[in-house]
């Protein structure tokens, strides 16, 4: 996942030769010095990880079973994971839409340099306000009795749940996650938008191209790969939540990670083990949309070097 | 460059009633609890409540663990891979992204399936759970701090400094402590803040861990009162912002300062 | 055969006069350099021809058509640009054939003018490269390829050797002017890089604050710079202040030591204080015995600089270089040594203003 990295400059001393080349033994005091990192990375990443693997195939009674994965594929949990799926693919492709074309507008629109400032701004606030916060804010805003709903029904007699919109529902929950989903996309495209450089343009120009034959030939297909990246970050930050769907929705809508957090901590349905295959699950998910991102990065940036 | 600018403007304006809309609704439902008149009675129940003074305590010195073990462990590493280590740069970073592959729900599903039993049977009591929560939040957090500080690192040339403080006659400790830290205090304090912002309002380790934190509070009171939940709202979103105009204004001029966002 | 001509433009941006009554006309096949300093408004005067900058006042004409007012994309200028500026997501042969793709030419024709194009620039093997894999100077190459396959009728040349290396620059340079030479075609080259300008155009337009200095053939330029800034800024030059003893005999002054010089100095009064300019290789020890233009000195500094050894002399307040070819059997005065120079009455040179 070398998306995080690929706004940033190349560092002045990676340029230099390594002090230590090889792994000769007495390098291995070397090598101490990131032991506890390592021994972190073990305990509470990979230990966790692989012990999903482990306990998905145990039963209760720590017996090897298939029968947790089997039941992975029952018609609920399936629509579970399709639920999730959904609203993450909907959320990045249309938080990354109206993200970019907000990024668009504060960096290439030719707006005042403060515009620009508050958008970056208000986008850094608004990416990290998520979770219990945001749904508690949706909800006064467009719950049953928030205020937008209220000053509709109020004003113009206009029931907007009389009119097929339900905040605790799927649509609902899209839109509570939009609200961090697209400042997080203008805050990964930003830097790829200022890294445009003005002489490609001109260069087209000069060559004869229009506005949107430059954009189709050249800038999008440079963009192309930090915009896929960006996608599956989104994909990603909305296939994991869970606290903003929980507090939304109060556990109703059947997302993947409400049905992980109902089998941990046993609300109704109570069986660890059929939890740990449903993590696993997810990783399954989120490793091949990792893949398939990768493989479309090597096929739209073979001349990414 | 009329029609273009106009565009620009209305997109502008998209984003910012959709940034604000949310926070205007929370912050007039907030004032409503008292029929007929703005009030401030819910923030006054929020801050009479001991729960919430209780639950904000909790998390707060949950929040500080989090900052200093995590940045201890994450500087040192990053220290020692910018100066002895390059190689080891590919693996480190990789594993600091891992936290985006594993979705926190996914994560404490492990933590309870290992650390529930022996041979770590730290869930069995609260001690052992708190230090539990903290190793989340270190994980959680782990992306940002390390990116955050890495940036500062590649921002000074860590070698030359190492090496200029060796020649002077300089010990390991006095280097890091007066030599390297000073110069990457923008980036530390970017990630702490940034850390602080992750923890203070933490739903899923805490609540699948059944720890009385500021999250899970929040959730409770979100299922039977009305106005106090939009008080809250207001309130997080405060600290928020206030976190992050700090790391802003830290990173004023800093080199290498990305702003980035959490994972939810 | 005027080509192109720019008359009386100017380009104002907010307060500032970028460019200010510009005039030029430039001949079919002619290859002339826009010199100066950074901020002079030379690469504004070219963005004018290009299209990306619309001149305040003025007209630019090419081909007897009035350019003024077009698009960049309508006009058919090829431009290669300072920092290579090639598309990175294409290889070579996708950036030169762009422009013709633009213009919907025939497949076939692409491809064959792509080959041809490799072949001048020297790159048949590089065309399914992509630019992050060449070179600098192989970029800058493609650049040129690409900014000629369009058959465009002016060639735009922005700095484009100015972010390359020096033993690059001068063995590009060269190959720029051959393959102009080749094609025939009109080029308008800038630089601030007074040697490159000297070396590779007919004509040079030396630019400063936005106006033209001086217009003429690198020999002129060089060898009858008219005014200080040209003098300044082209080659090594002494100046010094001087002032005028007989207007009819050529004769002046630089403190106080007399000196004859080949310039007239028509509508100039004895007393009147102006500016003289002396080539250093123009300079030279007394070694005859001499009655004009000797000028006592200390000698200050000697630097070698390869084939020539440089002498850094004071004349009374003035500090003077001269050169001298290197050779073995040169012998050098002492530092702090006094000496006398001379140089011929052709050498010295007076400024306007």
């Amino acid at each position: 996942m070398d998306f995080i990295y690929m706004a940033e400059a190349t560092p002045a001393d990676s340029q230099r030769k390594p002090l230590v080349r090889s792994f000769l033994p007495t390098n291995l005091l070397v090598w101490l010095g990131v032991l506890p990192f390592f021994l972190f990375a073990i305990l509470f990443i990979l230990m966790p990880s692989s012990s999903l693997v482990v306990g998905s195939f145990q039963d209760t009674q720590g017996h090897f079973t298939f029968k947790n994965i089997v039941d992975l594929f029952t018609p609920s949990i399936l629509n579970s994971y399709l639920l999730s799926i959904q609203i993450s693919l909907v959320t990045a492709i249309v938080g990354a839409l109206f993200g970019f074309m907000l990024a668009y507008a504060a960096v290439l629109g030719g707006l005042p340099r403060w515009v620009r400032t508050a958008v970056m701004t208000l986008c850094g606030v608004a990416a990290n306000f998520a979770g219990v916060p945001l749904a508690f804010a949706f909800v006064a805003t467009l719950g049953r009795t928030g205020i937008f709903t209220a000053s509709l029904r109020d004003a113009f007699h206009f029931d907007i749940y009389q009119h097929g919109f339900n905040l605790y529902s799927f649509g609902g929950l899209a839109l509570t996650y939009l609200y961090f989903q697209f400042p997080l996309m203008v805050l990964i495209i930003a830097p790829s938008l200022d890294g445009l450089r003005r002489e490609w343009r001109e260069a087209s120009e000069n060559l004869g191209s229009s506005t949107w034959q430059y954009w189709r030939y050249i800038a999008l297909p440079i963009l192309l790969p930090s915009l896929l990246g960006t996608m599956i970050l989104l994909f990603g930050n909305a296939f994991g939540a869970y606290a903003t769907a929980y507090a939304l929705t109060g556990g109703f809508l059947d997302l993947i990670t409400i049905e992980v957090g109902n089998q941990i901590s046993g609300n109704v349905l109570y069986n660890p083990n059929l939890g740990l295959a449903l993590a696993l699950g997810m990783i399954v998910v989120m490793s091949v949309s990792i893949g398939l991102y990768s493989w479309l990065q090597r096929r739209t940036a073979r001349w990414l070097r | 460059m009329r029609k273009i600018n106009l565009w620009a403007w209305f997109w502008i304006f998209l984003g910012a009633l959709y940034f604000f809309g949310p926070l205007y609704g929370a912050l007039d439902f907030s004032l409503r609890e008292k029929r007929g008149t703005l009030s401030l009675i819910a923030y006054q129940n929020v801050l009479k409540d001991p729960n919430f003074r209780n639950s904000f305590t909790y998390s707060t010195l949950i929040a500080l663990a989090t900052i200093v073990v995590g940045l201890l462990l994450i500087v040192s590493t990053a220290y020692w891979v910018h100066l002895r280590l390059p190689q080891a740069r590919p693996i480190v970073d990789f594993i600091t992204l891992l936290p985006f592959v594993v979705p926190a729900i996914v994560l404490v599903d492990g933590f309870i399936q290992i650390y529930s039993g022996p041979p770590f049977a730290l869930t069995n009591t609260p001690q052992g759970t708190n230090v539990l929560l903290m190793f989340g939040y270190i994980v959680t957090a782990m992306p940002y701090m390390y990116r955050s500080i890495d940036a500062g690192l590649r921002a000074i040339d860590v070698r030359t400094l190492t090496e200029a403080g060796q020649s002077l006659g300089a010990g390991w400790i006095t280097i890091l402590f007066r030599v390297i830290l000073p110069n990457i205090r923008t980036a530390l304090l970017s990630g702490a803040f940034l850390t602080f912002a992750i923890v203070i309002g933490e739903y899923t380790f805490a609540s699948l861990l059944a720890r009385p934190a500021f999250g899970p509070y929040m959730v409770l009171l979100g299922q039977d009162r009305a106005y106090e939940p939009a008080a809250l709202s207001i309130m997080s979103f405060a600290l928020t912002w206030a976190a992050m105009m700090i790391i802003q204004l830290l990173g004023r001029g800093a080199p290498g300062q990305g702003q980035v966002a959490v994972a939810h | 055969m005027t080509h192109l001509s720019l008359s009386n433009v100017s380009k104002k941006f907010v307060e500032t006069f970028a460019v200010k009554d510009f005039n030029l006309t430039v001949e079919r096949g002619e290859f002339v350099s826009f010199l100066g300093p950074s901020g002079c408004g030379k690469t504004t005067t070219l963005r004018m021809i290009a299209g990306f900058e619309v001149p305040t006042t003025g007209k630019v004409i090419l081909d007897d058509v009035d350019i003024t007012d077009k698009a960049p994309n309508q006009r058919n200028v090829g431009m290669v640009f300072q920092a290579y500026a090639l598309f990175p997501n294409m290889n070579v042969a996708q950036n030169i054939g762009f422009g013709m793709r633009i213009h919907r030419e025939p497949e076939s024709a692409i491809k064959e003018r792509v080959a041809e194009m490799l072949a001048l620039i020297h790159l048949e093997q590089k065309g399914n490269s992509y630019p992050s894999e060449l070179s600098g100077g192989q970029q800058q190459r493609v650049a040129l390829a690409r900014a000629l396959a369009n058959r465009p009728q002016v060639l735009l040349l922005d700095e484009p050797l100015s972010a390359l290396d020096a033993k690059i620059r001068v063995s590009l340079r060269a190959e720029i002017r051959s393959i102009q030479r080749k094609l025939g075609i009109t080029a308008i080259y800038v630089t601030h890089d007074q040697e490159e300008a000297l070396s590779i155009s007919d004509r040079i337009v030396v630019m400063s604050q936005g106006q033209m200095e001086q217009v003429g053939t690198p020999f002129e330029i060089y060898n009858f710079p008219q005014t200080a800034f040209v003098a300044s800024f082209v080659g090594t030059l002494n100046t010094a202040d001087a002032e005028v003893v007989d207007p009819a005999k050529k004769l002046i002054k630089i403190d106080g030591v007399q000196l004859e010089t080949a310039e007239e100095l028509d509508g100039r009064q004895k007393g009147d204080k102006i500016k003289v300019a002396i080539r250093p290789e123009r300079l030279n020890f007394v070694s005859v015995e001499k009655k004009a233009n000797v000028l006592d000195c200390t000698i200050e500094n000697i630097t070698f600089l390869g084939s020539v050894v440089r002498v850094q002399v004071t004349v009374g307040g003035n500090r003077f270089n001269m050169d001298t070819f290197n050779n073995p059997f040169l012998e050098l005065p002492k530092i702090d040594a006094k000496e006398q120079i001379t140089c011929s009455r052709e050498a010295v040179l007076v400024l306007k203003n």
